[in-house]
């Protein structure tokens, strides 16, 4: 019966548990989160993320006023091709360095950051910087919402970014923009320089006013009641 | 007369197009106090001032600025203190000094100004219990020493003011060792020269590391690992997103400053905020090394880039040849 239900139907991706939890999860979120957005917002976003893109054009969309600021830090840069990507939807945008995200937050109404996990005690692990801007975010009292789905859930407990991290090439620091050489770009050579190129960093749970996920908007604290309903399991 | 009567209405056609003189001139006033020589050697500094490169030495700047002025007092045409001190005002306004960052050249000459109203105030030198405002009078009374004698005791204090300035930055050095411990991790932010040498002197009696922020996009932090590197400390690069990321593995953080103001905030450069926010999440100290011109007596008004912030081009972040790109975002 099952094989013959295979042939005919096809292999059908809409009841796929895969497709559910990655493709209608990010529809599920984006839902929610444009809800979030009203007429006036200045939102903020840290690089690049599929998922904050893909829920500002949906605003955008639905003819929401709006504008963006991009915060984007080094050496990867991909902050640029987030701009580019707005720019092209028509909504209005700033490019800042993390540098001057003390100067520009007062402009800003709303910190929309995506996370590559949460940790079982609420912790968000997202790239490098992420953390920064939650706790710029909060200093100047403006609400950080993080958009994750549920997939990403980790029971892993981590209370620093350095526990556990990744190095990404550390040759890609020494780029600059002008193609001027980076002083240290001999650091090889040199016996007592280093460089450190972080991936991750994690966000405590306290810098975080909201997260999105695909079942419910829950404050980061609830990352174990996901986990023990099982919703991760695929 | 003809070529009188032709000079004045140019110069008074170029008065009505340019607007007032002072952006441009000087002061006709000050022009008459002053020799030729002089003039050029002032119209040098101010261009200096104007140029405005961003990575111009505060501490060479402030030399720069104390010589100018002592030569404009030995050369200006002054018999009390009270017209010197409206000669130097009369420049002032000349110099770029309402820009927000020559807090340095401003600081320093307040602080001649002070020399200037000390000496004229002689040996009965008015204290600050009487008021601050009788100090600032004090030049209104003439005083019984004559021009000769009371540019020799100004130029005297100069001289210790240039020593001062001299041994700011070696006093600073010398306390490196009560600050460096063993085995230390120290976080460091962008380049600054007092910042260096204080760490390089901590070298020579302990061992400790630095990690270096790289201070994005001019990446000066890039300069200060090769220079500490060079020095035998061991030196780590970090991006500046990274600096929440490693804050809580770090035993102090100890930066340099552009000035100092009177509410004991900073203006330094662009990440020391966000790396400072950091650092008190953490509790982790925060030290600043900085000489005395850099402590100024303004405050903070506005956060706007006219008041207080620089704004330089954008070609450091987002490459021109994005063209297309950059039309596009603010």
């Amino acid at each position: 019966k099952q094989w013959y239900q295979r042939r005919v139907r096809g292999h059908s991706q809409t009841h796929s548990s895969c497709f559910q939890n990655i493709y209608l999860a990010g529809k599920s979120i984006t839902e929610k989160a444009v809800n979030r957005i009203v007429n006036g917002d200045t939102i903020l976003i840290f690089k690049k993320s599929q998922l904050i893109l893909h829920i500002l054009l949906e605003a955008k969309a639905q003819n929401k006023e709006f504008k963006v600021v991009v915060v984007d830090s080094r050496p990867d840069l991909s902050g640029v091709s987030s701009c580019e990507r707005l720019t092209a939807a028509g909504i209005p945008c700033s490019y800042v360095y993390i540098n001057s995200s003390t100067y520009i937050m007062k402009k800003v109404t709303k910190v929309m950051l995506a996370a590559d996990a949460l940790l079982a005690n609420g912790y968000v692990l997202g790239p490098v910087g992420t953390a920064m801007m939650g706790l710029i975010a909060n200093t100047y009292n403006k609400p950080v919402i993080v958009c994750c789905e549920t997939y990403k859930f980790c029971e892993r407990v981590q209370t620093d970014s350095i526990l556990y991290n990744e190095l990404a090439d550390p040759d890609s620091m020494l780029k600059t923009l002008n193609a001027e050489e980076s002083p240290v770009a001999g650091w090889r050579e040199s016996p007592n320089t280093r460089l450190v190129n972080l991936v991750y960093d994690t966000t405590p749970p306290a810098l975080v006013s909201i997260v999105i996920t695909e079942i419910a908007e829950l404050p980061c604290s609830s990352a174990p009641v996901v986990l023990r309903r099982g919703a991760v399991k695929m | 007369i003809i070529n009188m009567i032709i000079n004045m209405l140019k110069q008074w056609y170029q008065r009505r197009v340019r607007g007032s003189f002072k952006n441009h001139e000087m002061d006709p006033f000050l022009l008459k106090k002053i020799p030729k020589d002089t003039v050029s050697r002032l119209e040098e500094f101010a261009l200096y001032l104007r140029e405005n490169k961003k990575e111009r030495r505060s501490y060479v700047s402030v030399v720069k600025t104390v010589n100018v002025f002592r030569d404009l007092i030995c050369t200006a045409d002054w018999v009390t203190a009270r017209e010197l001190i409206k000669i130097i005002k009369c420049y002032c306004k000349y110099l770029p000094l309402s820009q927000s960052n020559e807090t340095d050249v401003s600081n320093v000459v307040r602080r001649i100004l002070k020399i200037i109203r000390e000496e004229n105030a002689g040996p009965e030198a008015t204290n600050l219990a009487d008021g601050i405002s009788a100090f600032f009078k004090s030049d209104m009374k003439p005083s019984n020493l004559g021009r000769s004698d009371l540019q020799d005791n100004i130029l005297n204090s100069i001289v210790e003011l240039l020593v001062e300035l001299d041994t700011s930055k070696s006093n600073i050095i010398n306390m490196a060792l009560e600050h460096i411990h063993s085995n230390e991790r120290i976080l460091t932010y962008g380049h600054s020269n007092t910042i260096r040498d204080f760490l390089l002197h901590g070298r020579r009696a302990r061992d400790f590391e630095v990690i270096v922020c790289e201070s994005g996009p001019s990446l000066q932090g890039h300069r200060m690992a090769a220079e500490l590197s060079a020095g035998g400390i061991k030196t780590t690069v970090i991006a500046d997103s990274a600096a929440f990321a490693i804050i809580h593995a770090v035993n102090k953080v100890i930066i340099g400053t552009h000035t100092i103001m009177a509410d004991g905030a900073l203006r330094a450069a662009n990440g020391v905020h966000q790396l400072a926010m950091a650092a008190k999440y953490f509790s982790v100290p925060v030290i600043v090394c900085a000489a005395l011109y850099k402590l100024s007596p303004t405050h903070l008004c506005s956060y706007d880039p006219d008041a207080f912030n620089k704004v330089i081009g954008p070609e450091n972040m987002l490459n021109f040849s994005n063209a297309k790109l950059h039309s596009k975002v603010l």
